[in-house]
């Protein structure tokens, strides 16, 4: 990719003239001898960026969002001096399909990524490379990738930071925020940073179930029997889902080990403290930001590439179109710029909108194609027509999910079960209501919408099932 | 080529279940002059399961204690050196040197604490290395680094995982043999509200010796359980929490090292093979 043209504005200057002729010129005449805090932002510059990634966290996990089962003062903190919202979703809740659109704007089925472990197409350029290109902006990587390896040396457009240990969150995640907090204290550029700190906890919830998932015979910690937490209102399930989930569901530990209901409160009790584990190196990053004074001119987006199943549906880990492992937690954060304490309850948004989004706010354009759109009106209070819906494919590319501020539509390959939920009467998922003639209507609407979107897709070549969703199409 | 099939755990790691995955090996089991009082150094591996039988379990650094008693009894002093491999050889030290008082949690009082990152080339990072001194004053912990003191929230009831390896070698094994307090994980992070209790006898056979070890649980937010077992002497033999386990083992350091620089190598070898492919 070249790296000549660095003038990419929507205004038509670089970033270099932009600091030259705004208000920030004198801090780059200073040049070095300011160290840290040469970026020390005005009002109207532009933000340092840190994306926090966390790997498996469901949405309602955070005791400031009224999740009553955790302490997380760093996430409580990052949801108070920010704007959160309520209606993010994951374009596909696996790991590896899901950072490539966070890293892209692009859907699983345009990256290539319909399932774990693959590369994204190369003529698709990621964020890293986009600021690369676009900017001036010192890009650094710490932690799991897993597009396509877990962790890796190279990632195109990031200077790695060689942290994690695949599998090992709790260790690897000290590792990663020590070398990010190393990074911050020690940086004397004037450039701005954009740091991507991507965590793999609570995803050590998967270690968890391999290693419980035999039901034992009494509660291993019986002091905790008072304190585990209950379970959700949407435990049980309807018998008459589609296979995709049956079939999920059975090869799963509470299924294989015949989990007592105590043994489920348990693994909801043991996912908590995964949550706080993560929180607290969380936490050490926003310590060392404002150390070193960079917290007032640094943009924070955390977000996460999935949730996690946490018992509703008795679901665990992902891989499934409910709203458990679908919705992600998305916060922004910047002082001064974006509101603090703000929850979006309404806009659907998803991960596609994070690459338009940090485009904006570093003044480039994004690449061409990106399926989201930029959150900056909504952060900062304007009325814009946004999206009416939000879409979301399934591991494999066998199942798409319409997800319209009414209703939630799900449609898979080779199956006839198809689901259609009322999301403001039933909002966790227990009726089918695709086959009632009521909603038949809706079902066409949202059927309509799917066919919308899949013209507009520039599929990656080979991908699975493409020729089922075209037909539907 | 068919996957290979792999079996999962499917119950919590034990010294029990360690024996089976083949993780304990040589543990040295003769510490008959031991005091928990006294000076002494505790070396572990750390070893990780990802919770299959047959693969993916692995060393992946040590932790090593050494315990040197006050003159005045009143305090004493840990030496803490932890080195973690991630993944391509790179590798992450910490070394603190700590005043902790001679109390049932060994509160840390005082401290120097230094984290260095050695890259996949073998040469050390230095723009990501910190260092920190720090004291505890009240409830507040007051940290000295960049040449600028900040101040953190505290607790009265503090004391740091690694000063809990010295803790509970120090309890009677008793019923009612107790700890409550909050933990600095890694000498920085809060965890709140924990309690370590005796939790009874834990009989095993390993390496063929029928052996009675004394098993102690912790529990508390911002961590999973951890639990400990202790030979007669009050010698902390292993301690495990979730997937990871530290097992005593003298010669954990030389491996980390052999780990770390064979990973490495390997690191190096694709790479010089990557660039052999490109160039053809």
């Amino acid at each position: 990719m070249s790296n000549k043209n660095k003038t990419n504005r929507a205004d038509g200057i670089n970033r270099r003239e932009f600091i030259k002729i705004g208000s920030g010129g004198a801090l780059l005449l200073a040049g070095g001898s300011l160290g840290i805090n040469a970026f020390a932002s005005p009002k109207n510059s532009t933000p340092n960026i840190l994306l926090i990634i966390t790997d498996q966290q469901h949405i309602d996990t955070v005791a400031a969002g009224g999740c009553r089962y955790v302490r997380t003062p760093a996430l409580d903190q990052l949801k108070n001096r920010g704007f959160s919202f309520d209606q993010s979703h994951s374009t596909n809740p696996v790991c590896s399909p899901a950072r490539s659109s966070i890293f892209t704007g692009r859907t699983t089925s345009e990256t290539g990524v319909y399932v774990n472990g693959r590369s994204v197409r190369s003529d698709i350029p990621n964020l890293g490379q986009w600021f690369s290109q676009e900017t001036d902006y010192e890009t650094v990587y710490a932690g799991k990738w897993h597009v396509p390896k877990s962790y890796t040396h190279f990632i195109p457009g990031f200077n790695v930071l060689h942290t994690g240990i695949s599998g090992q969150g709790n260790l690897g995640d000290t590792c990663a925020s020590r070398a990010c907090e190393g990074f911050l204290r020690n940086r004397s550029s004037s450039r701005p940073f954009f740091m991507v700190a991507s965590f793999l906890q609570p995803h050590d919830i998967c270690e968890w179930l391999r290693l419980n998932t035999h039901n034992p015979d009494r509660l291993r910690y019986p002091e905790l029997a008072d304190k585990l937490p209950p379970l959700p209102d949407n435990f049980e399930f309807d018998p008459r889902e589609p296979d995709y989930i049956k079939q999920t569901r059975l090869g799963r530990d509470p299924v294989k080990g015949n989990w007592s209901k105590q043994q489920w409160q348990f693994y909801l009790w043991s996912y908590y403290r995964h949550i706080e584990m993560v929180d607290g190196e969380i936490g050490r990053l926003l310590q060392a930001l404002q150390d070193t004074g960079n917290d007032r001119d640094t943009l924070i987006l955390l977000t996460s590439d999935h949730g996690e199943g946490l018992g509703h549906h008795q679901m665990v880990r992902k891989s499934s179109p409910y709203d458990e492992a679908m919705k992600v937690p998305l916060f922004v954060s910047w002082p001064g710029h974006i509101p603090e304490n703000k929850t979006d309850t309404t806009h659907l948004v998803s991960g596609l909108d994070i690459m338009p989004t940090l485009c904006e706010y570093t003044g480039i354009k994004p690449p061409k194609k990106m399926r989201g759109k930029s959150l900056r009106p909504l952060l900062e209070g304007n009325s814009v027509p946004w999206h009416p819906c939000v879409f979301t494919e399934l591991n494999g590319n066998r199942a798409r999910v319409v997800r319209t501020e009414h209703y939630k539509y799900i449609t898979y390959v080779n199956e006839t079960v198809e689901q259609l939920f009322d999301m403001q009467a039933d909002p966790g998922e227990t009726k089918n209501l695709a086959a009632s003639s009521k909603h038949a209507s809706a079902l066409a609407e949202h059927k309509k919408l799917l066919i919308d979107w899949e013209s507009r897709l520039d599929v990656a070549p080979n991908l699975p099932h493409a020729d089922a969703w075209w037909r539907k199409g | 080529m068919a996957k290979t099939k792999r079996t999962i755990v499917g119950s919590p790691l034990t010294p029990t279940m360690l024996e089976e995955l083949g993780a304990i090996g040589e543990l040295p089991l003769r510490s008959d002059d031991f005091d928990p009082d006294g000076n002494w150094v505790n070396t572990y591996r750390v070893w990780i399961c990802h919770g299959y039988r047959e693969s993916g379990n692995e060393e992946v650094g040590h932790l090593r204690i050494e315990r040197t008693s006050g003159k005045s009894g009143k305090s004493f002093t840990l030496k803490v050196d932890q080195q973690i491999v991630n993944y391509e050889g790179a590798l992450h030290s910490v070394h603190a040197g700590i005043r902790c008082l001679n109390n049932r949690l060994a509160s840390p009082v005082r401290w120097g604490l230094t984290s260095s990152f050695i890259g996949p080339d073998g040469k050390r990072r230095r723009e990501l290395g910190t260092e920190e001194k720090v004291q505890i004053k009240a409830d507040a912990i007051e940290v000295e680094t960049d040449r600028r003191t900040f101040k953190r929230k505290g607790s009265t009831q503090l004391t740091s995982d690694w000063c809990l390896f010295d803790a509970v070698q120090r309890l009677a094994f008793e019923q009612d043999s107790s700890l409550t307090f909050d933990v600095l994980e890694g000498l920085s992070l809060l965890r709140q509200g924990h309690h370590l209790s005796y939790r009874g006898l834990y009989p095993i056979n390993i390496n063929g010796k029928d052996l009675s070890l004394h098993w102690f649980s912790q529990l508390g937010h911002g961590l999973l359980p951890y639990d400990y077992w202790l030979d007669e002497h009050h010698r902390l033999l292993m301690a495990i929490t979730l997937s990871r386990a530290y097992i005593l083992d003298d010669k954990a350091p030389a491996r980390t090292k052999l780990i770390a620089e064979t990973q490495r190598r390997l690191f190096q070898q694709r790479q010089e093979t990557n660039k052999g492919g490109k160039s053809k």
